[in-house]
């Protein structure tokens, strides 16, 4: 079975195989974040290290599962969901990070496991389309609330951290009685408003879905609500409890590579990196120096500043039940 | 490999056999195998050996009713497009097979045209044109027919236009060949005898036709029952279709046992309905002869 699988891998090196020994590879989930991780670390490492960064892409966690089982890596650093980072580093699948290259003494402690550290964080906000209704929702409860706001609204379709929070939230749970999450009354209460939400599955579909009205307000990750500003659109942010959760960097157990990704991440959580990142797409640094880099005006609009009511999803608790809260997310959505 | 022995027996010069030409496929076959059959056998192994060796993947795939209910959905979903692409896609074979050869033509260029074309884009495009702010809502509003959108995306109604869309020429090109082999000579006798057009057409042309509908029909379901890319854009997660089920499994909770076993259930279903379409084709065959 594993021969079989590390034959397809190997078909897999195959085809892609101008490769040199220098080179590495960075894959992360496309789109324009992926542009201004390459814009922002890749291009300013190869400059500083001539090594060559191959892109590669969407992060799929069944393929570094295969990889690593027919012990043919070809992503060297991964950008991932923090949940999954903190789950995947027990399971074995991922290389101890090495601190010795990478200073974490900067780093958003929040953020840093011995297998991965922070590569951007972002706060699901209340996203609304202003001239395509009324009044927009301001808080998880006006979300849920179909009689003041009727209409469609979009939420995360997979299984992560955010929506069950929000579904809480909307019903009084106070933020510091969260976890563990009661999931019971989450979906309980996600039942009132399922036949009202439409999923989105990336960051493009849930600015269409706003943009078009089809879903004039929902669950979208803020910075996808400054790019949707931007092009023009009347998009509107409610911060009022966001929900942060963070992406991490992870090199796969057995990478091809593993020096440079070292090298690679520290570069990407340098303080500057991590400054010129969050310009780029409204997502917060998770070097706390960062701030100082950047002007006024866009600190202002990244999470980091908006903590007031703020709320952290736990990534322990999101890795320890990933699985569960998984199976039972996916069944509820297809009853 | 033990065809390939039989193959050279075949055409050894003491009898000489019609040669089966199998060792011409040898290439493909070795491809399909390598990056087929065998890691496709490699996931399904998985089926019956994560998390431990057994059927418990199989048990909680066939105990659950949401799990039940996306295996009668798929069903459901592909009879419905299977049926909607025959009763669009006869007609347009009839007209193609009967009316001018270069009329005919520029009519299979677009048919053509619209499956050389992306899906992504293509299923994309019908996001645009059927959300709720979309061409065809406006069109319906602006001509006073409906007061409010319809809800034509992200539920079944999207997943089944999008789907039928794609698999017309799949139906369309099969009943061609069959509709053009029909004799017109067949029809004006049937007119001569005093036949209405309707039992022209119930009685003498469809009847012809029926191995045709068959196999176009068989294709299109059988294709219809793994499909991915439509159902995931234009659908919701209230009538997800079995491929999204593996692909969930497979991807995002990285439980390949239940992904095997899902998939090894669709494969199972798929080949029992191309054993049904090579029986219809082999007694097209026969009748041929």
């Amino acid at each position: 079975m594993r021969i079989a699988i590390a034959s397809a891998a190997t078909a897999a090196l195959l085809f892609t195989t101008p490769l040199m020994a220098a080179d590495m590879v960075f894959t992360s989930w496309g789109g324009t974040t992926q542009d201004a991780q390459k814009a922002a670390w890749a291009d300013k490492f190869t400059a500083e290290s001539g090594i060559n960064v191959l892109q590669d892409g969407p992060t799929d966690y069944g393929k570094i599962k295969a990889m690593v089982e027919a012990k043919g890596v070809t992503w060297d650093v991964v950008d991932v969901e923090g949940d999954y980072a903190a789950q995947a580093g027990k399971a074995g699948m991922l290389e101890k990070l090495d601190f010795s290259v990478i200073d974490k003494t900067k780093l958003d402690p929040r953020f840093v496991t011995d297998y991965s550290v922070g590569s951007f964080y972002y706060s699901f906000v209340i996203g609304c389309n202003a001239d395509a209704v009324a009044t927009c929702p301001k808080s998880w409860a006006d979300l849920f609330d179909t009689t003041t706001f009727p209409g469609k609204r979009t939420f995360y379709k997979w299984s992560a951290p955010g929506v069950i929070e929000a579904a809480l939230l909307a019903d009084g749970v106070a933020p510091d009685k969260l976890y563990p999450l009661d999931l019971d009354r989450a979906f309980k209460k996600l039942d009132t408003i399922k036949a009202d939400i439409v999923w989105w599955s990336g960051g493009a579909q849930s600015q269409q879905l706003l943009a078009s009205a089809e879903a004039p307000f929902g669950s979208v990750w803020n910075g996808r609500m400054t790019a949707l500003k931007e092009s023009g659109v009347n998009a509107q942010t409610s911060w009022e409890q966001n929900i942060t959760a963070a992406d991490s960097l992870v090199v796969p157990k057995g990478a091809a590579n593993k020096e440079a990704a070292m090298k690679f991440i520290a570069l990407a959580t340098s303080a500057q990196a991590q400054a010129d990142m969050a310009k780029a797409t409204g997502y917060a640094p998770v070097n706390t120096e960062s701030a100082k880099l950047m002007d006024a005006e866009t600190v202002k609009t990244l999470p980091d500043q908006q903590t007031a009511s703020q709320v952290n999803a736990d990534m322990t608790y999101w890795a320890d039940n990933r699985d569960a809260i998984g199976e039972r997310w996916y069944a509820w959505q297809a009853q | 490999m033990s065809s390939q022995i039989r193959a050279s027996t075949a055409s050894a010069p003491v009898r000489p056999a019609r040669p089966s030409g199998l060792r011409w496929t040898l290439p493909a076959l070795a491809f399909v195998m390598l990056f087929f059959v065998v890691p496709v056998a490699a996931l399904l192994l998985r089926s019956i050996t994560e998390p431990a060796f057994g059927l418990q993947n199989y048990v909680a795939l066939l105990g659950s009713s949401t799990y039940l209910k996306i295996f009668v959905n798929t069903f459901l979903v592909s009879a419905v497009v299977t049926v909607i692409s025959l009763t669009i896609g006869f007609p347009v074979a009839w007209a193609l097979a009967i009316m001018p050869g270069r009329l005919a033509s520029v009519i299979f260029a677009i048919l053509l045209l619209s499956m050389w074309t992306n899906l992504l884009a293509r299923t994309y495009a019908w996001m645009v044109l059927l959300q709720r702010t979309g061409l065809i809502n406006k069109m319906l509003i602006g001509m006073g027919l409906i007061d409010q959108p319809l809800p034509l995306v992200n539920n079944l109604v999207g997943v089944t236009i999008g789907m039928t869309y794609i698999m017309l020429p799949f139906i369309i090109l099969p009943l061609y060949g069959v509709i053009r082999k029909i004799d017109p000579a067949i029809l004006q006798a049937a007119a001569l005898c005093g036949a209405t057009r309707w039992q022209s057409l119930v009685r003498v042309l469809l009847p012809l036709a029926l191995p045709g509908m068959a196999a176009g029909a068989l294709m299109v379901f059988v294709m219809s029952l793994g499909y991915f890319v439509t159902p995931a854009l234009l659908g919701g997660t209230a009538n997800m279709m079995l491929a999204e089920l593996i692909a969930q499994f497979v991807q995002s909770l990285v439980n390949w046992g239940m992904g095997g076993a899902a998939a090894l259930l669709l494969l199972v279903v798929t080949l029992a309905l191309y054993a049904v379409q090579l029986r219809f084709a082999g007694d097209q065959r026969l009748g041929d002869r």
